[in-house]
């Protein structure tokens, strides 16, 4: 062995004992479980990665770093041009792959530590050596806004039992939500994203669903109209959303919040397609043709059908969108957003019509981030919080005015900073009433209103 | 109770689909794909055309540069057109859009884009001289065989960008993807490097490869004359050997007895190629191989977007 073999030998040593050293210092300070496995060759990125809350990105590191010791061995074994080429090329692909996932685990603890990005080249030359001035340095220290740690562990508590909202009799008309958890796997743990919703909606309502951000919103209504199931039992009219999602899922229209909507077609087109796509295959031509046109003219865009959905205003958009959903005259009608980018005077015009909707006899349900412009159209608003768990839970179900009096705010969006957390610039009080409103229903016996 | 209602089915979503696609050809300009097939395939025929089924060096060179056009067109058509269009896709799947339907009407909409694409390529080649052989080996005409080989390869290509498409959950990993595809396609097709062992097992997996092979066996490669000995020997004519220069000689000797043709023929038929036989079979083979590859193509696609419930909101 010569010299410079020798020298090789003890810097790629050298480097990975560092790397090593310098993991379990960064482990350290994020106060890491399992920090001694940086010790552990194919390990240590797995458990650096965990702790960011990139737990993919650990085992796709760990899995490269075990196929590059393969091809390391296979290239011992197999001998041959054919064999050194396909091993070379291998090898090569899974190097750079690697490359990628550990640039990105490196972007990661730049984020945490709040450092300039700049940082990524020293990273990527020499990432021992970054790795120990952050662990070493006492200038270094993970952001306050950075929650990676609280947050992996969120959410996997179901935290103190609420009062149950179970009713014994199921309404066989409107909408009756009985949430129990809906739940996610997130690499191997049971994080709970929802807990303990319960409400009754009558036909005819216009109905409001707040909360902050991260609140469960979205998933609530993923699980009401059953797109993403829970445990839960969702009524609709007496009818069991999730037994037969198949057939009631055209009885419930969703309008996400953006205009997902191709621009290359005619107005009109685009709506009688999405009729012909969700009305009875037993709808005649002039049957859809019909209603196709009463939903244009309760939308107000008659007189634009003929020209391309690309050459519309936000404000068309918004009702073109609304209206591929409407034409199957939904029962349950869920809105997310649909004021999102308009101004107030286009806003106040589609909320009007929505009333008018559920005027009907459908329940509309909608999410907005500016509902006071708004809230005199609404007869019942839901606040969802996240709890000190971070469990999305049922703050409040009732009238508006029934909403002002319990939180002790005058407008919706008080309410919602209430109940937001307080690094998120709210109050932090969603324990206090979901647990308030909890006993005030407990005290009624335990009904949904 | 939930009363069972009916709604529509498969076909009836191919034809709402395809009727879709169809005025979204007109409205979105899908139709510039036409004349710029047409000028990447007036291009390369003005550098290939004038020795294409005359000699072997111009029908293998024809061959692999029209195949590449091919493979270029096709890819061009699809590789955005379900990753633009991709949350679209899946709010619609929500409301009851099949997959394997939607999949259908790309893959209908697809076929007649590629037998236009084909069509302007025939047509460029017949323009620029390119003389096809009369007789075909599957069909009655040759020039029918190169189409359907053409029209293979590109709705091949097609079908392989469509999945790629479907996997990719954006254009712009789509067009990242394609440099790749391209370049795996040039590599892999056996006409740049000669490959060998695993590598020469890889090309069984390339469009190229069966879409070039296609067009020289229907050429008849190997019936052709080949130019490029005696070309070298024109080149090294001036050798001294001894005083005297045996090349040139027999050069002159082959000329002067009017056996020329007969030393390219010659030529020819020691640089034979078996991959480019001109056996009914084997070409039955290799467009086989084709409709292999893009109904591979079209089931990878299908259980990719299968899966597109499971997009992040």
């Amino acid at each position: 062995m010569g010299f410079f073999d020798i020298y090789n030998l003890i810097r790629s040593v050298g480097s990975l004992v560092l790397l090593s050293i310098g993991i379990f210092l960064v482990m350290k300070k994020l106060h890491g479980k399992y920090a001694w496995v940086s010790f552990v060759p194919i390990g240590r990125y797995n458990v650096l990665a965990n702790t960011l809350e990139i737990p993919w990105t650990g085992v796709i590191c760990a899995v490269l770093e075990l196929l590059l010791v393969l091809c390391s061995v296979a290239g011992s074994v197999f001998k041959g041009e054919n064999a050194d080429i396909a091993i070379a090329l291998t090898t090569l692909i899974i190097g750079v792959t690697l490359f990628v996932y550990r640039i990105r685990l490196y972007l990661r603890v730049i984020r945490v530590f709040g450092l300039k990005r700049a940082w990524i080249i020293w990273f990527a030359v020499m990432p021992w050596m970054p790795m120990i001035v952050i662990g070493i340095g006492k200038r270094f220290a993970p952001r306050r806004d950075v929650r990676f740690i609280e947050e992996w562990e969120a959410g996997t508590d179901p935290g103190a039992p609420v009062a149950a909202h179970a009713k014994k009799e199921k309404p066989t008309e409107g909408l009756s939500v009985e949430v129990r958890e809906r739940t996610v796997k997130d690499f191997g743990k049971k994080r709970y994203l929802l807990k303990d919703i319960a409400m009754d909606i009558p036909n005819g309502s216009l109905v409001l669903l707040l909360g902050g951000s991260g609140s469960g919103k979205t998933t609530f209504v993923n699980a009401v109209i059953g797109y993403e199931q829970a445990n839960a039992t969702i009524l609709l009219n007496g009818s069991d959303v999730y037994k037969d999602y198949a057939h009631m899922k055209y009885r419930i229209g969703f309008v996400p919040q953006q205009n997902l909507i191709r621009g290359n077609d005619t107005v009109i087109r685009t709506i009688d397609d999405a009729a012909q796509m969700r009305l009875p295959a037993s709808t005649t031509t002039a049957e859809r043709r019909k209603r196709v046109g009463e939903v244009l003219d309760l939308l107000g865009i008659a007189a634009s059908k003929d020209g391309l959905v690309s050459k519309k205003s936000g404000g068309q958009l918004r009702r073109i969108s609304i209206a591929m959903e409407l034409v199957t005259d939904p029962e349950l009608f869920v809105l997310d957003e649909p004021d999102s980018g308009l101004d107030g005077v286009i806003a106040r015009e589609i909320f009007d019509k929505l009333r008018n909707i559920a005027n009907e006899g459908r329940i509309v349900m909608v999410i907005t981030h500016t509902p006071d412009r708004v809230i005199d159209l609404f007869d019942k608003v839901i606040v969802l919080a996240r709890d000190s768990s971070r469990i999305g839970r049922l703050a409040f179900y009732g009238t508006p005015q029934e909403a002002r009096e319990f939180f002790g705010r005058k407008t919706m969006e008080d309410i919602v900073l209430a109940v937001n957390r307080k690094d998120a610039g709210g109050e932090g009080l969603a324990d206090e009433f979901i647990e308030r409103f909890a006993a005030m229903r407990a005290g009624k016996g335990g009904e949904a209103q | 109770m939930t009363q069972k209602v009916r709604h529509k089915g498969y076909f009836a979503q191919v034809r709402i689909y395809l009727g879709k696609f169809i005025r979204m050809f007109a409205y979105q300009n899908d139709w510039k794909v036409l004349p710029i097939g047409a000028a990447i395939a007036a291009l390369v025929t003005v550098v290939v055309g004038a020795n294409m089924f005359v000699t072997q060096e111009g029908t293998f060179n024809g061959a692999f540069a029209l195949t590449c056009v091919c493979i270029w067109n096709g890819f061009f058509n699809s590789i955005q057109v379900v990753c633009r269009e991709r949350s679209i896709v899946k709010r619609e799947h929500r409301a009851g859009l099949s997959i394997s339907a939607y999949l259908t009407a790309h893959m209908i909409y697809q076929l007649l884009l590629c037998i236009a694409q084909t069509a302007v390529t025939m047509l460029i080649c017949f323009i620029a001289g390119i003389k096809f052989p009369a007789q075909g080996i599957i069909t009655p005409f040759g020039m029918l065989d190169i189409a359907l080989t053409f029209l293979l390869t590109t709705y091949a290509a097609d079908m392989f960008a469509l999945m790629i498409s479907c996997i990719v959950r954006n254009t712009t990993a789509a067009m990242t993807a394609m440099p790749f595809l391209l370049i795996f396609q040039l590599i892999f097709s056996g006409a740049l490097f000669d490959l060998k062992g695993f590598t020469k097992s890889i090309t069984a997996l390339s469009i190229s490869r069966w879409g070039m092979e296609s067009v020289c066996a229907i050429g008849r490669y190997n019936d052709q004359p080949m130019v490029t000995l005696w070309n070298t020997m024109y080149q090294i004519r001036d050798i001294d050997y001894m005083g005297t220069q045996p090349v040139l000689e027999a050069m002159r000797q082959i000329q002067r007895e009017g056996k020329m043709n007969d030393f390219l023929a010659w030529s020819g038929q020691h640089n034979q190629n078996m991959a480019y036989a001109s056996d009914p079979k084997q070409l039955l083979i290799k467009w086989g191989a084709l409709v292999l590859l893009l109904a591979a193509a079209v089931i990878v696609a299908t259980i990719a977007l299968k899966f597109i419930d499971r997009d992040k909101r």
